[in-house]
């Protein structure tokens, strides 16, 4: 799912606060407590977050944060439940081919007045006219790329993609808010981006009429939001539903709040007067043992790893990218303890990170066909430093060991430097751990920098200074300069779409040099894995900071998923890319950390899961 | 120079001051390259479109085709006319988010400021009057804890302490509660009282050896021989002049607290303040409302230093503005 920013809407910045579902790091605080030195007020259902939101505008916001906020008041098409069954919430979504998709609109569905009921025309026109109209730049614009829609009934139209995807919904491409198009049509007309952006109805959601569990009141800018209860919320009468939804939501209120700072919102918990916030992994164990709180472990598909820059900004120690070879990635792996990391770092609330999948998955290769780099025989300094050893053979520059010490062909240590974000505990000690661990099993001198994301992005990871290939009126590419082509795995291979985060080869590069970094977490798509051809789907995929150039038929492989016609052909597929990618570490995976939440005793609705959230309206109080 | 006219002049020397802040800032940002075309060029790529022409389209958008002067024009025509724009990480227009922050500002920025240059003096005199007794050590110890403890770490602890174990005062700070209320009291005791703590400390230590000088003084002995009351040989005569001095400090020292630690002090009491819109303004690069908060700024010291120079003369009528 790549969103405007790219980066943004893929990295999350790891380390951070975790999170429960799809309510990041939330807390509950009480509303209209006027006096008492308790909070037990559990009438109103509130979560505190850390980060305050950009936008409230449906089409415009690509945050994790925002999008809760907006979910409170406004539905979108389907959700997946604690199974990952597909759970149509506005529309459902059939196909016999994978290729022409039906979309079935819930009858009932209102907008707030004047805008009547929700009907296909609505969802067509907001596809064709926004996402695929060329002049919004709407986030979902990406995913209807190709996708031809026509409306086929009143609450009925179709969607028909360039090529079959089996797992269309599970990419949430197809995820669509509703917006009335009346609402739309002036801006249309215009074609008035800047209009629509800040369109005082879309950022307050007034429209929202039956379509979500609350109504928005207020935006409180870096305060949150509050809401009232949606006493007409359309899942009340859905009888494909469980029970629980028939007088959902059980909360007169709810509240978004923006604390800043993390003792604000353990206290405020500990108090009884938020009931769900994050625990960080250092103090699991001291709220598991009060009283009042229980904490819940929710596996998350985020992962910790390190890149290592193979473009010609990375490895600036000497000549020749030594993070260009394979043994070379396996060999760091192979240096790092990923047990160790994970139980002192992550004091054992995290998963070992082998491949781009977290275990939960469905499409998770059999462990045999997967090597474990950092465990059991395949962890230590004499294995690590063998494939070290073998990517030296594979340089043309004469890099060695002296001793315990890495050198380069200058005979001096190998020096390189690893950046973490400023401000974050967990990260700080992780990029020590790792440092210390190359350090100790590959005689590597690391020295650590700790960097503020967005400058990291936009000097280092990232530019926006790249050639770019010319274009007919139609759009089409006529010719590539000399600099957007280079020879991968004795191919000759075009950048014909450069963006910021793969601006084409590796001699393009970000304004600074940079060996590794742990600034950011990726995403690993375990419902549809498909979606991880961003980073890996050749040297051009679209999201490629680090210049990876996979040695095996990515592309080939991608192909065949795309193209499979049963479960077990896609899986086939997938399960053989992640084996290989195992095998190359495109980055070095570590961890897949989970999240620790902790929740007022007595709320039910929590599950330790992935989908942990999805019924977020028919959460109650016991 | 009469008074009339040394205050003309001043009036018109702040307007000077802000039109060369105001042409600084904006060259700045002409030089700095611009997130929203960055982001036009990303989302065309991605679309399989021309990054290059979605960059000239954005810059046409957005006027970054014009000359530099004609941008300049435009520029300063809408700062001085109140069109701040349209902040991109609040999504509302610049005024109203500067409004709606300060509005909270306000709430806990007023008090503390009253309670600060009124309380630091006074403690201050208090101590100089009973110089090297245990009082003036009690206060000086106060004073000096409260400017060398860091404001989050000690709001931090007080909402540890009164917050999570006594339950006295909420957590978190709730925006729908009316000003004048005792709620609105209630959450913003700690605020306020952190920030006087950590402001007093300074006004508090130049009145006290201010007044030091002037409590063995000629006219003071004066006051005294005559049979005027302590207080009001305290009052007029040593807190007095005690202020001239001291005002030229105040309202540096302030607005620099005003920034700086109003921002902790929101971010951990939750409070949707001018501190944390400033700071996030920063770091999401919204260069609409980074422009607005600089303004807010440039206008609050240009006016403040404006006011410390005429408050000069209401305090010690030996300044007079005849030979400026």
């Amino acid at each position: 799912m790549l969103g405007v920013g790219g980066a943004a809407a893929l990295a999350g910045c790891s380390g951070g606060d975790g999170g429960g579902g799809s309510d990041g790091n939330g807390t509950n605080e009480t509303d209209g407590d006027d006096g008492g030195d308790t909070n037990t007020d559990m009438s109103t259902y509130s979560t505190a977050v850390s980060a305050s939101f950009t936008t409230l505008n449906p089409i415009y916001n690509d945050e994790n944060g925002a999008g809760n906020a907006i979910a409170r008041a406004l539905d979108q098409g389907y959700t997946f439940d604690e199974e990952n069954r597909y759970v149509p919430l506005l529309y459902d979504m059939s196909t016999e081919d994978g290729e022409v998709w039906t979309f079935e609109i819930r009858e009932g569905l209102q907008f707030s007045e004047p805008y009547g009921e929700v009907t296909a025309s609505d969802f067509v026109y907001l596809i064709q006219e926004i996402h695929q109209g060329g002049w919004a730049s709407s986030v979902s614009a990406t995913y209807w790329t190709g996708v031809e829609v026509e409306q086929t009934g009143e609450y009925e139209f179709q969607a028909t993609l360039e090529s079959p995807q089996l797992l269309w919904p599970e990419s949430f491409e197809p995820l669509l808010y509703p917006i009335p198009q009346e609402l739309l049509e002036p801006y249309v007309t215009e074609e008035d981006q800047e209009g629509l952006r800040q369109d005082e109805e879309l950022l307050e959601l007034q429209f929202s009429g039956n379509l979500g569990p609350y109504v928005l009141d207020e935006w409180q800018r870096d305060g949150g939001t509050q809401y009232s209860r949606n006493d007409d919320y359309y899942l009340q009468d859905a009888d494909d539903l469980s029970d629980a939804f028939n007088e959902a939501p059980y909360f007169e209120g709810a509240e978004i709040q923006v604390l800043g700072e993390q003792a604000s919102r353990l206290g405020a918990l500990e108090t009884g007067e938020v009931d769900q916030a994050a625990i960080p992994p250092e103090r699991v164990q001291e709220y598991q043992d009060k009283d009042g709180i229980y904490v819940n472990q929710v596996p998350q598909p985020y992962n910790e790893k390190l890149s290592v820059n193979m473009r010609d900004n990375g490895w600036t120690t000497g000549p020749g990218n030594m993070f260009r070879h394979k043994p070379f990635r396996q060999a760091m792996a192979t240096a790092i303890d990923k047990q160790s990391l994970i139980q002192g770092v992550f004091r054992d609330f995290a998963e070992t990170h082998f491949t781009w999948q977290p275990r939960f998955s469905n499409f998770y290769p059999p462990e045999e066909d997967i090597p474990q780099f950092g465990v059991g025989d395949r962890y230590g300094s004499e294995v690590a430093r063998d494939l070290a050893e073998e990517a030296f053979e594979q340089s043309e520059y004469d890099y060695s060991f002296d001793g315990e010490t890495m050198v380069d062909p200058d005979g001096n240590q190998v020096q390189l430097s690893l950046y973490h974000s400023a401000g974050q505990e967990t990260e700080q000690l992780m990029g020590e751990f790792i440092a210390q661990e190359l350090g100790n099993n590959l005689g590597i001198d690391v020295s650590i920098e700790a960097i503020d994301g967005t400058r990291f992005d936009t000097e280092y990871y990232t530019t926006t200074d790249f050639p770019t290939p010319e274009r007919n009126e139609d759009g089409e590419v006529t010719s590539v300069p000399d600099e957007l082509v280079d020879t991968v795995n004795g191919e000759e291979v075009e950048w014909t779409s450069p963006t910021a985060t793969n601006p084409g080869p590796r001699n393009i590069t970000g304004n600074e040099d940079w060996d590794m970094e742990i600034v950011y977490g990726l995403n690993t798509f375990p419902r549809n894995p498909l979606t991880n051809a961003v980073f890996f789907d050749g040297a051009t995929g679209s999201y490629n900071p680090v210049g990876y150039y996979p040695e095996f038929d990515a592309q080939t492989l991608f192909d065949n998923a795309r193209q499979a016609s049963s479960e077990e052909e896609l899986a086939d597929a997938l399960v053989e890319l992640f084996a290989n990618l195992a095998e190359e570490q495109p980055y070095i995976m570590l961890a897949f950390p989970d999240s620790t939440v902790g929740y007022r005793e007595g709320l039910e609705g929590p599950i330790e899961n992935f989908s942990n959230g999805w019924n977020l309206p028919a959460w109650r109080y016991e | 120079m009469g008074f009339g006219k040394y205050v003309g002049a001043r009036v018109l020397w702040a307007v000077v001051v802000s039109l060369i802040i105001t042409t600084v800032t904006f060259l700045l940002l002409a030089a700095a390259p611009n997130p929203a075309i960055r982001e036009a060029a990303t989302q065309a790529a991605l679309q399989g479109g021309d990054p290059a022409a979605a960059v000239e389209r954005e810059r046409e958008l957005r006027g970054l085709n014009q000359p530099l002067y004609v941008r300049y024009m435009d520029f300063i025509q809408s700062v001085y006319t109140l069109d701040w724009g349209w902040s991109e990480s609040r999504s509302q227009p610049v005024t109203e988010a500067l409004l709606q922050a300060l509005y909270y500002t306000a709430q806990y920025s007023i008090p503390w400021t009253i309670l600060t240059i009124t309380l630091g003096p006074l403690v201050g005199v208090y101590s100089a009057a009973n110089m090297y007794s245990w009082r003036d050590h009690v206060a000086t110890g106060f004073a000096f804890f409260g400017y060398a403890i860091p404001n989050f770490f000690f709001g931090i602890i007080l909402l540890l302490i009164f917050g999570v174990w006594f339950e006295w005062i909420p957590i978190s700070y709730d925006t729908s509660v009316p000003v004048f209320s005792l709620e609105n009291v209630r959450q913003l005791i700690m605020p306020v009282f952190v920030l006087v703590t950590g402001s007093i400390g300074a006004t508090m230590r130049v009145s006290r050896n201010e007044s030091a000088e002037f409590q063995n003084s000629d006219f003071m002995k004066t006051a005294k021989a005559k049979g005027v009351s302590p207080l009001r040989a305290y009052a007029y005569h040593v807190m007095r002049p005690t202020l001239v001095p001291l005002s030229t400090t105040l309202v540096g020292q302030l607005l620099a607290l005003f920034i700086g630690s109003s921002l902790l002090v929101e971010v951990v009491f939750g409070i949707p303040g001018l501190g944390r819109l400033t700071f996030n303004a920063l770091v999401s690069q919204d260069t609409n409302l980074v422009l607005g908060s600089t303004l807010v700024f440039t206008f609050v010291a240009v006016v403040g230093n404006l006011l410390e120079d005429l408050v000069f003369t209401v305090l010690d009528p030996r300044i007079n503005y005849d030979d400026r």
